[in-house]
């Protein structure tokens, strides 16, 4: 699925109608840039805030952490409100957050935390354990508050406040997740005056109140995100006294934007082009960020999509159900070539499940286990399956038509559809045929199991759980009009089995060494064939960006990190000053299209006239 | 014109011989228009070049597989016109887009022509509740904004050329239909086709034999008008995104260069080609439209 805009489950309904929404928008934004491509509102830096501001793309679903999914809302709520725990941003691991210590008792169903007593709501009250209480409380028994996170609390029996400093959650079954619980803790004497959960979306009155680095103080949806400084925060306030996201449904727009300096900081969706961040390098006073992501992009079979009850459903193609097609098709993309033409370098050549980025999961298959670009094999792979040529050169079916899967693509994903062409080329050369099925809603055909092959991908978090539980059998839907949280429909008893012991192993490596094995076994199967982890690639002013963290702190990322480091620690440039040798091609290359459209029209009118004037006599 | 042929002796050979005297006095009037010419002349040009581009590009231009250049190539000698983001030959993609493009246009135009005539000979010939129903559904399409109508179309379609074909041709009919009513209520008033009612001509031969002909010249001039806007709206629905990515096509090319950032990295040759292509050929089927219009004009063809 495609990804790349969610931290997390829930997913493609939400997503996809994010991308027709964008897509919508990109039409009217689209037509207005080359004629607008400098949009007004200058960096307010006159009255000597120091404002940070950053260009994105993607809506926001809701601002209630109850109910948020996407990326950008995450990430605000990462802002506004402290969680339990945070990751290190040099390394990932969990440190203090709310939290400042934490233990499970020796049975491992019960885990005490500690809570600071030095962070204080933004409307002057304590932040105690009560808080966190009644937020874990509030997801386990009102349906519409486990909306989002629900998943977290599945597991949880009883959570109690003893005391303002001690929270107690008591577990049904162990829980390795339990130090990476991502679930903003909100103020309980706000938030119990709310009625409907699944309705209120935190957006009408402002301040809104938090203990995050930074108070939301302003929303208009598409329009901005404003936040300001929290200078109470208990590590310490920001050093910049505004951050507003601002929308550029265009990202030709948010480049140029950049380049005039109305913008700070240009992210991209998902991240800029090999195209724009090569002009870029070369612009004065802008630092383009190319550093590992967090992503996996890969091709996902349809493994016979089936329900929880056993019923079968969708039309997935029955050839690949054969583990030799798999591993053929998977063994004829070339994926140096994909990292080469495709991303330009932008990425690295995939592997196992989880990018390399995250060290201590990462697994590779052994050269004998891996399915090495080589198209001769693959073929012969195909051949010892049964799939022969006809004399047309195609491949043939046991229903003996010629094969042909429909490959589903984002249409909003120009690296779908580029990939898509190599593929049919590829896949051609084999004999197999390739309809790429772009398409702004890829939801509908990808719960109904109708399709053969489809691009996918997920943004991976520090604790993998996560990204391994969408593929168990439990992940499945209940029936097949049910929406389960299942990725693609596989359901494999050895990969169960691995992801219950992976959930209960408390020791990080033991446990680490179990995520490997599954990682080993999930492409075994060949069902989940990860091509390529795309690169993050973004870019920012150094005349108003100092310095910034990224995370991991050598060669990270800094939109959508798993924590609040990069906003929290960007330090503003002294110079306030914009710099205006703004050379923005597109421009010129509008004008002279313009021209040259003009020009057409031109002469056009004046044989128009004289045409005319020769019928009036 | 054509009218009703009831001579005895040859009325074949008669018909052919008057119908061959008026192509030639219809080429010697459409001559005198200097625009049409220029517009001919290009078109036919574009027509050779899209016709025998296997000849000298070859289906493998569009192959990303063996691309012969680096991606983003400025224009050099080797690649007059640069490269793609997959570093494929742009004149040589620019050449292989206009089958699609002019394929698109005429087949978009064709069908919406078409449609028009149908709706507007048949509304025209039975008037009554049909025409008054049929008119409302015209005078609906009419204030439909044409491009969201298409785009909503070819959203809900899955990505083809055919899907790119209907969207334009469903949605741009109905000044045709306007046109072509007008046309069918002037023709039938005249005294012979109440002759050939009192004869006993049914629906189904006035509509054919008489009114169709006469209505001919303006659907002509029409279709040459339409494939222009067509061309642009195909241009346009492949630039959004609409189309299907796995064909090349000027509007396609112009949407890889967007999606690719062409336009912020300044890589010109990226975009100008393929939208000059597209404004060339448009202009050329207006000129040639407004040509054949003024040539076949019913209001000026009385005076013939």
């Amino acid at each position: 699925m495609g990804t790349n805009d969610q931290t997390r489950s829930l997913p493609r309904g939400l997503r996809l109608v994010a991308a027709a929404g964008a897509a919508a928008l990109t039409l009217t934004a689209g037509l207005a840039t080359p004629l607008d491509p400098a949009p007004r509102q200058a960096r307010a830096a006159d009255d000597g805030k120091k404002v940070l501001t950053v260009a994105v793309a993607q809506s926001v679903d809701s601002l209630s952490p109850f109910l948020a999914v996407r990326l950008l809302s995450t990430s605000i709520h990462r802002l506004m409100y402290e969680y339990l725990t945070n990751y290190d941003p040099k390394d990932n691991h969990a440190i203090p957050g709310l939290a400042t210590k934490w233990e499970s008792s020796p049975d491992k169903l019960t885990w005490t935390y500690t809570i600071r007593s030095n962070s204080k709501w933004s409307d002057g009250e304590q932040a105690t354990a009560e808080d966190a209480a009644w937020t874990f409380n509030k997801m386990m028994t009102d349906s519409g508050a486990a909306t989002a996170n629900g998943s977290y609390v599945g597991n949880f029996r009883k959570v109690t406040a003893p005391s303002p400093t001690r929270l107690v959650i008591e577990l049904k079954k162990p829980q390795a997740t339990m130090t990476a619980l991502d679930v903003p803790i909100v103020p309980k004497h706000v938030w119990e005056k709310v009625s409907d959960f699944s309705e209120f979306n935190n957006d009408k009155s402002f301040p809104v109140v938090g203990n995050g680095p930074f108070v939301l103080t302003g929303y208009k949806p598409d329009s901005y995100v404003r936040l300001k400084a929290n200078e109470s925060f208990w590590r310490g306030a920001p050093k910049f006294d505004e951050l507003v996201f601002r929308y550029y449904k265009d990202q030709d727009a948010a480049v140029s934007a950049l380049r005039k300096g109305e913008v700070s900081f240009v992210a991209g969706s998902p991240s800029l082009t090999p195209a724009q961040a090569e002009s870029l390098e070369g612009a004065e006073n802008v630092k383009v960020n190319d550093a590992p992501g967090r992503r996996f992009y890969a091709l996902a079979t349809n493994p016979g999509a089936k329900a929880k009850n056993g019923e079968k459903f969708g039309d997935g193609h029955p050839s690949l159900l054969d583990r030799r097609v798999r591993h053929a098709l998977f063994m004829a993309v070339d994926r140096e070539a994909i990292i080469d033409k495709v991303f330009r370098g932008h990425a690295v050549e995939g592997e196992g499940y989880i990018p390399p980025r995250f060290s201590q999961y990462f697994w590779k298959p052994s050269t004998s286990q891996k399915l090495a670009y080589d198209p001769a094999k693959a073929a012969e792979l195909l051949d010892r399956a049964g799939y022969r040529k006809n004399g047309d050169g195609k491949r043939v079916g046991k229903d003996g038509k010629p094969i042909t899967y429909r490959v589903l693509c984002h249409a909003t994903d120009p690296n779908d559809k580029a990939v898509g062409k190599y593929l049919q080329e590829w896949w051609g050369d084999l004999g197999i045929g390739v309809r790429l099925e772009c398409l702004d809603n890829v939801t509908d055909p990808w719960l109904a199991g109708k399709y053969d092959l489809a691009f996918d991908g997920w943004s991976v978090n520090p604790d993998p759980d996560f990204v391994l539980s969408i593929h168990t059998c439990g992940a499945l839907p209940a029936t097949p009009k049910d929406t389960g949280a299942t990725d693609n429909f596989i359901c494999d008893k050895q990969y169960d089995e691995l992801y219950a012991r992976q959930l209960a192993e408390y020791d990080p490596a033991k446990r680490a060494d179990i995520v490997k094995r599954m990682e080993s076994r999930l492409y075994d199967l060949g069902y989940m064939n990860v091509m390529a982890y795309p690169n993050a690639v973004e870019a920012y002013r150094t005349d108003q960006i100092k310095s910034i963290t990224t995370m991991p702190a050598k060669a990270g990322n800094i939109y959508g990190q798993d924590g609040y480091w990069s906003w929290w620690s960007a330090v503003p440039a002294d110079a306030g000053g914009s710099s205006d040798n703004a050379s923005s091609t597109g421009v010129v290359v509008g004008i002279v299209a313009g021209v040259v459209i003009l020009g057409g029209l031109g002469v056009f009118a004046a044989m128009r006239r004289r045409a005319t004037a020769e019928d009036r006599e | 014109m054509t009218t009703s042929t009831g001579t005895g002796t040859g009325p074949r050979a008669l018909a052919r011989q008057r119908r061959r005297a008026s192509v030639a006095r219809f080429w010697r009037q459409y001559r005198a228009e200097r625009a049409g010419l220029y517009g001919l002349a290009v078109l036919a040009l574009c027509a050779l070049l899209a016709l025998f581009a296997p000849l000298f590009v070859g289906s493998d231009v569009s192959s990303v597989t063996d691309a012969p250049g680096r991606p983003m190539q400025s224009p050099s000698a080797e690649f007059p016109l640069g490269t793609d983001q997959f570093g494929r030959d742009l004149l040589g993609l620019v050449i292989w887009g206009s089958r699609v493009s002019l394929l698109v246009g005429l087949l978009a135009a064709v069908l919406s022509v078409a449609i028009g005539t149908l709706i507007g000979v048949t509304a025209g010939h039975f008037k009554g509740w049909y025409a008054t129903v049929m008119m409302r559904v015209t005078d609906w399409f009419l204030v439909m904004p044409t491009l969201v109508l298409a785009i909503a179309l070819a959203t809900v379609m899955s990505r083809s050329l055919t899907t790119t074909v209907i969207a334009i041709g469903v949605t741009t009919w109905p000044t045709t239909a306007r046109l072509v009513r007008a046309q069918t209520l002037a023709v039938e008033t005249r005294p012979y086709i109440e002759r050939a009612k009192a004869l006993g001509g049914g629906h189904w031969h006035i509509m054919s034999r008489h009114v169709l002909p006469n209505v001919m010249p303006l659907v002509l001039a029409q279709t040459t008008l339409i494939i222009s806007s067509a061309i642009l709206a195909e241009a346009t629905l492949a630039f959004l995104g609409l189309g299907d990515p796995t064909v090349v096509s000027w509007g396609g090319l112009l949407q890889d260069a967007r999606e690719a950032g062409a336009v912020s990295a300044g890589d010109w040759w990226y975009l100008v080609p393929p939208g000059i292509a597209i404004a060339v050929v448009a202009l050329a089927f207006t000129l040639c439209g407004r040509a054949v219009e003024a040539v076949l004009n019913p209001r000026l063809g009385v005076s013939r």
